[in-house]
């Protein structure tokens, strides 16, 4: 994609920007209830899962980022630059990690009905695939960003899709993927019997009351029975939750992961089997990203990876938006 | 032998820089895989493939090297493995971790003009490369090439061979090469070996004829110049590859002093098939007079007594000379020269003239006479009391000829003595042209004691300071040694053009004349293997690690083991075997019947005159000589001389 048509676009007419929003790196967790079916005994229990153990096998990790800014606006129509990638990375004997499969994609968002004839021209003559925001939510710039932001979600969902069912199809005997998220977004990985999703954000409510209590504080090492989540019909996946560090003098939040796996009876019978090899994928430590008590190492190392190839320009600055004296 | 770089080379790294570590005209940084074959010391290539102003290439030497990861904190490692370092090797996955490498620029081309180094890709020197990057280009093509191999530059698989300018090592651009290392490494010695091989294998005809004077100082090591060494598989490979010719130095000549008997070598080549290349080195009083400075240590060095040395050479030497009591005297041998003394003494106690003569004071004459005695006493073996000289062949040196003066067992005052002599007699010949070739290396080990950057400003000093200043215009070179370079003068290894480090003591590291030099680089000197050296030349604008093949002579101690010395023969069997050795001929039997009961004085002069004339008829000669010689002589009775004042009455 050429670099330039954010600068086409300036000279049609459009008032140059540079606004990285807060929430442009990653999903919004959402705050729903959507309540679960326990699938391993009668009531949520905290289940030991035993000493760190090695992997089960090969394994790979998956991860995606999403990076866009608002690059010009044309009158109050915020015209949008974002950046999508993902990779597979795989783990080899001398455990180090390998880059397996990847893809990028960049592209524009905006509501191009609002945009000026000029801009409009230019746009479409500019070599950039252009997503548009429904129409609806031209207006304030406050709710098409918000639209901006589903928008780059499903890209960076639709490209992490593209990289894992090639993958899983081909993935050797025995071997793991791991993927940072969800499974359930993605019938291929939510069918596959060795592919694992971790869940970092815990947005999502499943329990309510004691069974809430008995999820929330898990202690360290401990997992709880296995359920399946509701409002994942479209791809049935069981869960639980696992407790990688003690979250006692921090937040009820600190280091615990909800793990999903394929909705079948084997994965109950292995769920305490997995944990434990996740309390092993806690070493390295993912330092110094802020969520290292939930974020595992290879996927920090493929998270890393993306953004060493992510465009500069797209970056949330590191300091202050006051201009520079050059003093 | 050049060769051409693989076409199909693939990057090893890749330049980057940072606001903290950026790329300069002089220094970059670039990173590789964690495994590699990039290290301290490796010559690499940055290529900037053409943006805008075309391709520029950049050659560097690693300096420095780092690695790192991504650990925050060396407390998170701690809290990853809690606590127990067992577990922390055993993570499922590796941290992800840097070879990040610093190297210090060798060339850019094009030079002008000098930028920052690009952000390129790094490639391992080729063999052409190597030659690029150290401007050998220069001189190892065209009409005239003058490039002499010193070693081969290894990394990565690589051996690409080093070569240093002739006119640059051996004159007249720059000269002089000075090697320091610890002791016992067989490196020093072996690199001059290796190198003064290859000079007389690649020094070019233009640059005319070249011989070297070696110095051993300390035991058998330059004994066997002329013995082939053992050579392994890769030594011959890496002659094949320097284009030198693994063979002994040929034609090689020893000098030796006599042991106090005067007839046996003061050497360690003494063993009866190697003692034949052997000539003695015999001096006498006029060899000695001339640097008689030598003989003087810091306190003595008085006008006066430098005046009274100066009236006994140019006035007594050699002449008719009346002592002004009524004897004369023609001073030619010590023997000669303690005789005037003891006229001159008995002659002023006699006449009771006081204590002056010729306007010298007694205790002028005494203090010289001891000087001289002394001489005489310590270095038995070198000086002869009374009798002919035997020196180098002065005016008749030989092209790639190496002429050894063995003094490893020779008195500290006889060895200052030999050097400061065969110094200054080079010198003069070169002066005149008259020596037979146009330059002459000189080896010198141990310059800590001949050339200390501290004590007294000693003539051996002077003389090593003014060849290192001066000897280059002459061709004269000087090849110096030392352990511990901090400690030679600083204008003794400051003109030497090219400089060799072998493997480096800790505290010398630590001196400020290794400053230059990274962190890395002096680890790497201080772990330095046998064989390997790093070279500074001026061609060369950061110092290179090169390899050379062990010396193609039998090494000092495998020479002594090979060929034990001999044992110290009689008087009389070391004078026939010295007459057979110079004619097969002479009957031992009657040689002995000859010597037998006559003075072994007499009989050293009578050698020493056959050694020197060599005729046809070598027994002939030499009863000649003797019996010319010996002709007894009635010892003339000192006359009593009353003490000059005579206590009387004085019972004790």
């Amino acid at each position: 994609m050429p670099v330039f048509w954010r600068e086409a676009l300036i000279a049609a007419g459009a008032v140059p920007a540079a606004f990285v929003p807060e929430a442009s790196l990653g999903r919004n967790d959402l705050t729903t209830v959507t309540g679960a079916d326990l699938v391993e005994g009668a009531r949520l229990r905290a289940i030991p899962v035993g000493p760190a153990a090695t992997p089960p096998g090969p394994a790979a990790f998956l991860d995606g980022i999403q990076y866009w800014a608002v690059t010009a606006y044309d009158g109050v129509t915020p015209i949008v630059r974002a950046y999508v990638a993902a990779a597979v990375r795989r783990r080899g004997p001398d455990r180090r990690l390998l880059t397996v499969a990847d893809a990028t994609r960049e592209f524009g968002v905006t509501s191009r009905p609002a945009l000026s004839p000029a801009v409009r021209e230019t746009l479409a003559r500019a070599e950039v695939d252009v997503i548009d925001v429904p129409a609806t939510e031209a207006g304030q710039p406050g709710r098409l960003l918000s639209a901006v932001q589903v928008q780059v979600d499903r890209a960076r969902e639709r490209i992490e899709r593209e990289l894992a069912e090639p993958y899983v199809a081909a993935m050797g005997e025995g071997e793991w993927l791991v993927v940072d998220g969800l499974l359930s977004d993605c019938a291929a990985l939510a069918r596959h019997p060795r592919a694992l999703g971790v869940v970092k954000s815990h947005g999502a409510q499943y329990f309510e009351g004691d069974d809430l209590v008995t999820a929330l504080t898990l202690s360290q090492g401990h997992r709880t029975s296995v359920f399946r989540p509701r409002g994942h019909e479209h791809q049935p996946v069981y869960s639980w939750y696992l407790r990688l560090w003690p979250w006692e003098g921090n937040d009820l939040h600190y280091g615990l992961v909800r793990i999903e796996a394929r909705a079948e009876p084997e994965t109950v019978e292995r769920a305490s089997t997995l944990s434990a090899w996740l309390i092993g994928e806690r070493a390295p430590l993912s330092t110094p990203d802020a969520r290292w008590d939930r974020l595992l190492y290879p996927i920090y190392e493929v998270e890393a990876y993306l953004k060493s190839r992510a465009p500069r320009d797209l970056l949330p600055a590191a300091g202050t938006r006051l201009p520079r004296t050059g003093t | 032998m050049i060769l051409r770089p693989a076409p199909d080379a693939k990057p090893v790294g890749r330049v980057v820089a940072t606001e903290l570590k950026p790329a300069t005209p002089y220094q970059f940084h670039f990173w590789t895989a964690t495994d590699t074959s990039i290290g301290i010391g490796a010559i690499v290539r940055v290529e900037e493939v053409g943006i805008g102003t075309g391709e520029r290439v950049v050659y560097g030497v690693v300096t420095d090297a780092f690695a790192y990861s991504d650990l925050a904190t060396p407390l998170h490692d701690v809290v990853g493995a809690e606590g127990n370092p067992a577990r922390a090797a055993e993570a499922p996955t590796m941290r992800q971790e840097i070879r990040l490498w610093t190297a210090a620029v060798l060339r850019q081309i094009p030079e002008e003009p000098l930028q920052p180094v690009p952000l390129g890709r790094v490639y391992v020197a080729s063999d052409a490369d190597v030659a690029q990057a150290l401007r050998m280009d220069a001189y190892l093509t065209g009409a005239t090439p003058t490039a002499i191999p010193v070693g081969l530059y290894s990394a990565g698989g690589l051996e690409a061979p080093v070569y240093l300018d002739a006119e640059f090592l051996l004159g007249s651009e720059a000269a002089h090469l000075n090697i320091s290392g610890v002791s016992g490494l067989a490196t020093k010695t072996s690199a001059v070996e290796f190198l003064l091989g290859a000079i007389f294998q690649h020094y070019p005809g233009h640059k005319g004829r070249i011989a070297a004077v070696c110095f051993n100082v300390k035991g058998p090591d330059l004994c066997f110049l002329d013995q082939p060494g053992t050579l392994l598989d890769e030594d011959r490979a890496r002659y094949a590859r320097l284009q030198v010719t693994p063979r002994p130095f040929a034609p090689v000549r020893y000098f030796a002093p006599f042991k106090s008997d005067g007839v046996n070598l003061n050497t360690l080549r003494t063993h009866p098939d190697l003692v034949e290349a052997v000539e003695p080195l015999v001096w006498g009083l006029p060899e000695v007079l001339d640097f008689a400075e030598v003989l003087l240590n810091r306190d003595d060095i008085d006008a006066k007594a430098d005046a009274f040395i100066d009236f006994l050479s140019d006035r007594v030497l050699n002449r008719e000379f009346e002592d002004g009591f009524g004897g004369t005297h023609r001073v030619r041998t010590f023997a000669d020269l303690e005789r005037l003394f003891r006229a001159i003494f008995d002659g002023l106690e006699a006449s009771g003239r006081g204590d002056m003569w010729r306007t010298h004071h007694i205790a002028t004459i005494r203090k010289v006479r001891n000087r001289l005695g002394n001489v005489s006493t310590r270095c038995k073996g070198l000086v002869t009391d009374d009798g002919p000289s035997n020196d180098l062949p002065w005016g008749r040196f030989e092209d790639r000829a190496m002429y050894v003066v063995d003094l490893a067992n020779v008195d500290p005052l006889g060895q200052d003595l030999v050097f400061a002599r065969i110094v200054s007699k080079l010198r003069e010949h070169l002066e005149k042209r008259a020596l037979g070739v146009d330059a002459v290396v000189v080896f010198v080990d141990e310059l800590n004691k001949y050339a200390p950057a501290d004590g007294p400003d000693t003539y051996v000093k002077k003389m090593l300071l003014d060849i290192s200043e001066r000897g280059r215009y002459l061709g004269l070179v000087l090849f110096g040694a030392e352990q511990f370079r901090s400690q030679v003068h600083r204008r003794v290894v400051g003109n030497a053009g090219t400089q060799m480090f072998g493997r480096m003591d800790a505290d010398e590291l630590a001196t400020p004349g290794y400053q230059v030099l990274s962190p890395a680089t002096k680890i790497k000197l201080a772990t330095l293997p046998v064989g390997e050296l790093m070279v500074r030349h001026p061609h060369f604008t950061q110092p290179i690690f090169v390899r050379f093949p062990r010396p193609a002579v039998l090494r000092g101690r495998d020479g002594v083991e090979r060929f034990p010395p001999a044992a110290d023969l009689p008087f009389e069997e070391a004078v026939v075997r010295q007459l057979v050795r110079l004619d097969p001929r002479v009957r031992p039997n009657v040689a002995k019947d000859l010597i037998a009961d006559r003075d072994e004085d007499d009989v050293r002069r009578a050698l020493g005159a056959t050694r020197r004339e060599r005729p046809k008829d070598v027994l002939a000669f030499f009863r000649k000589v003797l019996g010319r010689s010996i002709a007894a002589e009635t010892p003339q009775v000192r006359a009593v001389v009353p003490p000059l004042n005579p206590i009387a009455d004085e019972p004790y």
